[in-house]
């Protein structure tokens, strides 16, 4: 290692695709945020409909409990990945990053890869986006990258696959 | 049915085969050439290694299946005495349900051994030894293959340079009938497919077979003293320092608290327990609380140790030849691991809070191929709760090398400051707060007293958790020492783990927000072995790149920039 200045790992120079966004948004509603919003207004309305004299109070809770982290889910989490994912594969390792508040990067070497897995979910398919996993002997060294578009995401898979082929013995 | 052939005899297969086991009685020069003549009713009649026959397991097994009735029957025995030796009607329809069971298993068991058959197949030996049989096919390299399945015939072949460890694990109804279940277990994630069991073997016979499985390497000669350690009774004052001391009384309670459930009595219900619940409620409580836990911790004292023997007792910790380390212990329920060379990626030293008080240590190794989690937890015990300077020493044994970080904790380059905080924050926002919160919300509803509880248990636990957080930074370290990679954390069980650098198979720099604003980032290295993944945390983020770059080599140069010169990558090539 040269001495002169402490290295910094620079992010992936690939981003992932920007429809990604849409499918993260589409996520959220369908896991997270859609049943808060759901809960808060069957709730805001029952209250209308028969403790009417329960609304002031009832509606800035509602407001703070439900409404307020399902909006700033729905409306953060999606920019806040795509700014944070990204991906690139070098001359002998790959390097994903991902997470939005909790962040990871990893670096696996190709000598170590076994598997090359391409995911497609119900959801994914509709935004034509796919999720490679590259699997080593250690389950702390899979690599997820998710939000690939499908061209890259072979592309992706068929030059890992390629450059792991060159490596011999069990890859432990 | 397997097809007879004659018998070869044994060419240089047991070679340097170390005598297996002490104390079983294994004759390693099987020079019989008894004719195993393919009608193995009569098993036990010790096949030679490596005659490429097909060998069924001992029938002995078939009475281990009627083990599972003890269960039962006990239960329904107690009911007979808690009721008075009245057998109720549901009493005879559990019987009855126990019968049919019984039926079916011992069933099941005679068609899973009457179908299972295992061999070694060598290739092609000078003399014609090798797999003799119908359509047999000739392995490249010498393989054991088991096949089983009544309906369903499988059979799974594996080469014997890639079985990792073989373990012989015999419950005490097996040793009472004088028979051990092998277990082979290859690389791979443990998740039961990389993993072939026989069950079960005569002790004599399955002590052969697993010289021969791991004979298939280059026998080196074994080091000058290949036992690394021995039980030392002096270490059992280190059992009481272990949780089992207080989880294990609970643990216990509530087992006791579900069979009695289970055969139909309400403890609660029993007449001596609801006095003694009264008379405790009416006596000096300053009296009787304190006494009452010492009950408990003497009771759970009692309960380590037990534990302790049980679990360590002839334990033998020895290099079976260069490349073999093998762990034997075990009181009712014999259990003998072996660990490949190759394999062993590192050793883990913990140190438990309460352990770590009393000056003691115990040591892990970090291999792979010992199965899943779980039974990695169960298998890689290298060392019991035992004094610090004798763990030192098995870890070092185990690696054949000075154990690293065993000296000064100077050795061990410090983290930044700043990592003191969120250790203090969590501490204070789990254990502080919440009961604060609740001792002062009740005290304001119910009772002053509580409100006078609520400022004492802050009080106390502040000092508690500045103290743990303190203790938490001051054991944080990393650093690189030879081939091994050396980090330490954690402060309930500070652990110091010795990782072969070039084990590292990838590494992950994690962060949250938090972190990110205090520069700190946790590193997570990971190996094909122990807990696959072992985290470094909170170094400065400033310094972890480089510091993964030189730990372990040939995995992040690439992505690695300068700040002075951000075109100019450091042009490392692999050695």
């Amino acid at each position: 290692m040269p001495e002169h200045a402490a290295p910094l790992l620079r992010p992936p120079r690939h981003r992932v695709d920007p429809r990604a966004r849409h499918w993260w948004t589409a996520q959220a509603l369908l896991t997270l945020s859609g049943p808060m919003l759901l809960v808060a207004l069957v709730m805001a309305v029952l209250s209308l409909l028969f403790f009417p004299g329960a609304l002031p109070w009832l509606g800035p809770l509602l407001l703070v409990v439900l409404v307020l982290p399902a909006v700033g889910y729905l409306v953060v989490m999606p920019r806040w990945r795509y700014a944070v994912h990204a991906w690139e594969l070098g001359e002998r390792a790959v390097y994903a990053a991902g997470g939005w508040f909790w962040q990871k990067r990893r670096i696996a070497p190709l000598t170590r890869v076994q598997t090359v897995d391409t995911v497609r979910g119900p959801l994914q398919r509709r935004y034509g986006l796919a999720t490679v996993t590259v699997t080593t002997a250690s389950t702390a060294g899979d690599i997820k990258i998710a939000g690939l578009s499908d061209a890259d995401a072979e592309e992706l898979s068929r030059r890992i696959g390629e450059a792991a082929q060159d490596v011999s013995g069990d890859a432990t | 049915m397997s097809t007879p052939h004659e018998p070869s005899a044994p060419d240089g297969v047991d070679r340097d085969i170390p005598d297996a086991a002490s104390g079983a009685p294994t004759t390693t020069s099987a020079t019989s050439s008894a004719t195993s003549s393919a009608a193995p009713t009569t098993a036990s009649s010790a096949p030679l290694p490596g005659t490429g026959q097909w060998q069924r397991l001992d029938p002995r097994t078939l009475l281990v299946h009627c083990g599972w009735m003890a269960a039962p029957l006990g239960s329904l025995a107690l009911t007979a005495l808690a009721t008075g030796g009245r057998i109720t009607a549901q009493a005879w329809i559990t019987l009855a349900a126990i019968a049919a069971s019984f039926a079916v298993v011992t069933t099941i068991g005679l068609i899973r051994w009457a179908r299972t058959e295992f061999r070694v197949t060598l290739p092609g030996g000078p003399d014609g030894t090798g797999t003799g049989t119908s359509g047999g096919h000739g392995h490249a390299s010498p393989t054991l293959e088991v096949r089983s399945g009544l309906l369903t015939r499988r059979l799974r072949t594996v080469p014997l340079h890639r079985i990792r460890t073989v373990d012989l694990t015999a419950s005490p109804l097996h040793r009472l009938l004088g028979v051990t279940v092998l277990r082979a277990g290859t690389a791979g994630s443990g998740d039961g497919r990389s993993e072939l069991s026989l069950e079960a073997l005569t002790v004599a016979d399955a002590e052969r077979l697993r010289a021969e499985l791991l004979a298939y390497a280059d026998a080196e000669a074994a080091a000058n003293d290949p036992v690394v350690a021995r039980i030392s009774w002096r270490w059992l004052r280190y059992a009481p320092l272990t949780f089992w001391v207080i989880g294990g009384v609970f643990v216990a309670a509530g087992s006791a608290y579900r069979v009695l459930d289970g055969i139909g009595i309400e403890p609660w219900k029993l007449g001596f327990v609801q006095r003694a619940f009264t008379e405790f409620g009416a006596s000096a409580l300053w009296l009787t609380v304190p006494a009452a836990l010492l009950v408990v911790l003497a009771l759970g004292s009692v309960g380590a140790v037990a534990l302790y023997v049980e679990n360590w007792f002839h334990y033998c910790l020895d290099w079976t030849d260069a490349r073999t380390l093998r762990v034997r212990r075990g009181l009712f329920t014999t259990r003998s691991v072996t660990i490949e060379r190759a394999r062993l990626r590192g050793v883990l030293l913990r140190e438990p809070l309460l352990l770590r008080a009393g000056g003691g240590a115990l040591v892990r190794a970090v291999a792979g191929g010992l199965g899943n989690r779980e039974e990695n937890r169960k298998r890689s015990g290298l060392l019991p709760p035992a004094p610090r300077p004798e763990a030192l020493r098995v870890a070092g044994g185990a690696l054949r090398s000075p154990f690293p970080g065993s000296g000064s904790p100077a050795a061990l380059a410090p983290h930044p400051r700043i990592a003191l905080r969120p250790r203090r924050v969590r501490g204070l926002l789990w254990a502080v707060l919440p009961g604060t919160a609740v001792l002062a919300g009740l005290g304001a509803a119910f009772t002053p007293v509580l409100l006078h509880c609520a400022w004492v248990y802050a009080v106390v636990t502040t000092a508690l958790v500045l103290w743990l957080a303190r203790d938490a930074y001051r054991n944080l370290g990393h650093g690189v020492e030879g081939p091994y990679l050396v980090a330490r954390s954690g402060t309930f069980s500070r652990d110091t783990l010795a990782l072969q650098r070039e084990a590292i198979s990838a590494w992950t720099f994690s962060t949250s927000p938090f972190t990110r604003r205090s520069g700190l980032v946790t590193l997570t290295a990971a190996v094909a072995a122990g807990e696959d993944g072992y985290r470094i945390p909170d170094l400065a983020a400033a310094e972890a790149p480089a510091f993964a770059a030189m730990a372990a080599p040939g995995i992040l140069e690439e992505f690695l920039t300068y700040p002075e010169a951000p075109d100019h990558l450091p042009g490392q090539r692999l050695p």
